[in-house]
């Protein structure tokens, strides 16, 4: 039986870190040619006594949606045995392999897997990598983690980001590093709702923006590599509201950050 | 707040008027073609202050506001500049005929300096508040129309007001203001509105004695709800301050208006007519005296009543910050 927190870090793996895949794919040439052409449905689930939890992408002529939930009716499927057994091996704690069903579609199943296996190095890198496109691919898979991530805690009832929410009136927390809108990832929250986005909240200004202002900078942060306070000194990362909202805002992507490495 | 009620309390400040009546004498040594009327409102209006510096260079023309007016535009016509002083009922209204021919249409150097505006002159009644001079000034061609927050504004209003070309109106209460500014030393220009307070949750924008009102609620606002409130003081309400709102509408896109006068024609409707041209969307609530003739009370008894002191501002913020912005409810397609 899954715990609370077991929930709380199942939701993040399905809902946040599995529609990377998309993310990755809409930026990097190679791994979208890897799907070019195909069709298929390809699904994530694992087991549970209260029912069957995942995520799957409808994949056709090459192009991804990512749906939230298992699909029955999926050609390629990796199943694992529990939803402690999914958070274990996504947060990198267990090899133990999920059940792979669909070994026919060999092509979608090799395409999924070298795209799952790319996102999982991305997100475990420790230092910054050399290429500069790669740098921008993880601070934006980093920038849709945590927005996402923060919404499914709030969707999933987590206490402390559902109080948050909930005695929030409309406001948009957006993550930016400047000259690079493509990056951007936002969340709006209002009265207990919450919805994350990719790309730059157009509307109005942002109640509140964490912006950085290089790629780098953002990757000192997310990484771990600089403290968040001195980078604020220093300008690298510039709090645009009042900086109680931004010392809210660290701490809920901690809290993400915490679920994501199983810690 | 304007009224007799904080006299007691606060003797050892001037009042709005009389920090008028001081800075037109500072003004009058060093500008002699410098004139002051008024039309038997001297001590009321504190330009006797003025008159008692400058004696041959102040005229009482009797109650006879038409004529005062008149005459200030044949003085300004030989290069002199008249301060004229009287309420502001009678200014925008009683004279309303010369103000506009005499004197707007002809663009001519006429410094008007409205007294006991509002509601501030609440315990003589409706016959003396002000509630719809600002709607009535601002559609006075050639004319600026400002509502100082308190003294220290109103001496740096005074001021510019000299040092500005053709016609100017300035709006103030009866009475004592509750402060705003420690001193004058702040960046007052006429046209552009004043920012003091910052947040991204809404805007108000106010004048005059709402300003201090609009201060306090963000305040209550932050500490109790949370809500970072941004708060413009619109002293010019014309020529209005575009570029302030918009950046409002765009930063905050929720803007609530706090006025004592009419919600028609005055603070609200100028800062509204911006948004509509502007074609952006953003929540917004006027709030000022209803199409009604006010009642009678002290003046902070009649800012509770009408909603635009400190609680009033609070509570409709909160219903302000319940409506929606924008068209997107589904708050379930994320992935």
């Amino acid at each position: 039986m899954a715990t609370r927190e077991d929930i709380y870090a199942n939701k993040i793996f399905l809902n946040a870190v599995l529609p990377l895949v998309k993310t990755i794919i809409s930026s990097n040439e190679k791994y979208a040619k890897k799907f070019k052409n195909k069709n298929g449905i390809v699904g994530v689930s694992a087991k549970d006594p209260d029912g069957k939890v995942g995520t799957h992408y409808i994949i056709e002529n090459g192009d991804f949606t990512v749906v939230k939930g298992p699909n029955d009716k999926c050609d390629v499927e990796l199943e694992f045995r529990s939803i402690k057994d999914l958070n274990d091996f996504f947060a990198g704690k267990s090899k133990k392999l999920p059940k792979i069903k669909g070994w026919y579609h060999v092509g979608l199943l090799t395409a999924t897997l070298s795209v799952l296996m790319y996102m999982a190095k991305l997100l475990s890198v420790t230092e910054p990598p050399q290429n500069d496109d790669e740098k921008d691919l993880i601070v934006k898979l980093y920038f849709s983690l945590l927005s996402t991530g923060i919404s499914q805690l709030n969707k999933t009832g987590h206490p402390d980001v559902s109080k948050w929410v909930k005695k929030s009136p409309d406001r948009i927390f957006a993550w930016k590093v400047t000259g690079k809108p493509e990056l951007s990832s936002y969340i709006r929250i209002k009265a207990g709702k919450s919805k994350a986005a990719r790309g730059e909240y157009k509307r109005s200004k942002p109640f509140f923006t964490m912006r950085f202002d290089c790629t780098d900078s953002a990757l000192g942060t997310l990484l771990g590599i600089d403290d968040m306070i001195e980078a604020t000194i220093t300008e690298k990362l510039i709090m645009e509201g009042a900086p109680e909202f931004g010392a809210q805002l660290g701490e809920y992507m901690l809290l993400v950050g915490s679920y994501a490495k199983g810690s | 707040m304007g009224g007799l009620t904080y006299t007691m309390l606060d003797t050892t400040n001037l009042s709005t008027a009389e920090m008028y009546g001081n800075v037109l004498c500072e003004l009058g040594k060093e500008h002699p073609e410098i004139v002051g009327l008024s039309a038997d409102l001297a001590k009321s209006t504190k330009i006797g202050l003025f008159a008692e510096k400058f004696p041959n260079r102040f005229f009482n023309t009797g109650i006879a506001e038409q004529n005062m007016f008149g005459i200030a535009s044949g003085m300004a016509k030989c290069g002199l500049v008249p301060f004229v002083s009287t309420f502001a009922i009678f200014t925008s209204m009683r004279a309303l005929d010369q103000v506009h021919t005499d004197i707007c249409y002809q663009n001519l150097n006429v410094k008007m300096i409205a007294t006991h505006a509002g509601l501030s002159f609440g315990q003589a009644g409706t016959t003396h508040h002000c509630t719809e001079d600002i709607a009535i000034m601002r559609s006075m061609a050639n004319l600026k129309v400002i509502v100082p927050a308190d003294g220290m504004e109103t001496a740096n209003a005074v001021v510019q007001a000299y040092e500005t070309e053709g016609p100017v109106y300035i709006r103030i209460n009866r009475g004592f203001d509750q402060k705003v500014y420690e001193n004058t030393d702040y960046d007052f220009r006429i046209g552009k509105a004043h920012q003091l307070t910052d947040g991204n949750d809404l805007t108000i924008i106010a004048c005059g004695s709402c300003v201090y009102q609009a201060i306090e609620a963000t305040k209550i606002l932050s500490s109790v709800d949370g809500i970072k409130a941004r708060v413009l003081n619109m002293h010019t309400i014309k020529p209005i301050d575009r570029e302030a709102v918009l950046k409002a509408v765009y930063e905050t896109r929720r803007i609530i208006t706090v006025e004592d006068h009419n919600v028609m024609g005055g603070l609200g409707s100028a800062v509204a007519e911006v948004i509509i041209e502007s074609g952006k969307g953003c929540a917004f609530r006027k709030l000022g005296i209803p199409d009604t003739f006010s009642i009678i009370g002290l003046h902070e008894d009649l800012m509770a009543y009408y909603e635009i002191d400190t609680n009033g501002i609070v509570e409709n913020v909160r219903k302000l910050i319940g409506l929606e912005f924008e068209e997107d409810e589904d708050w379930e397609d994320e992935v």
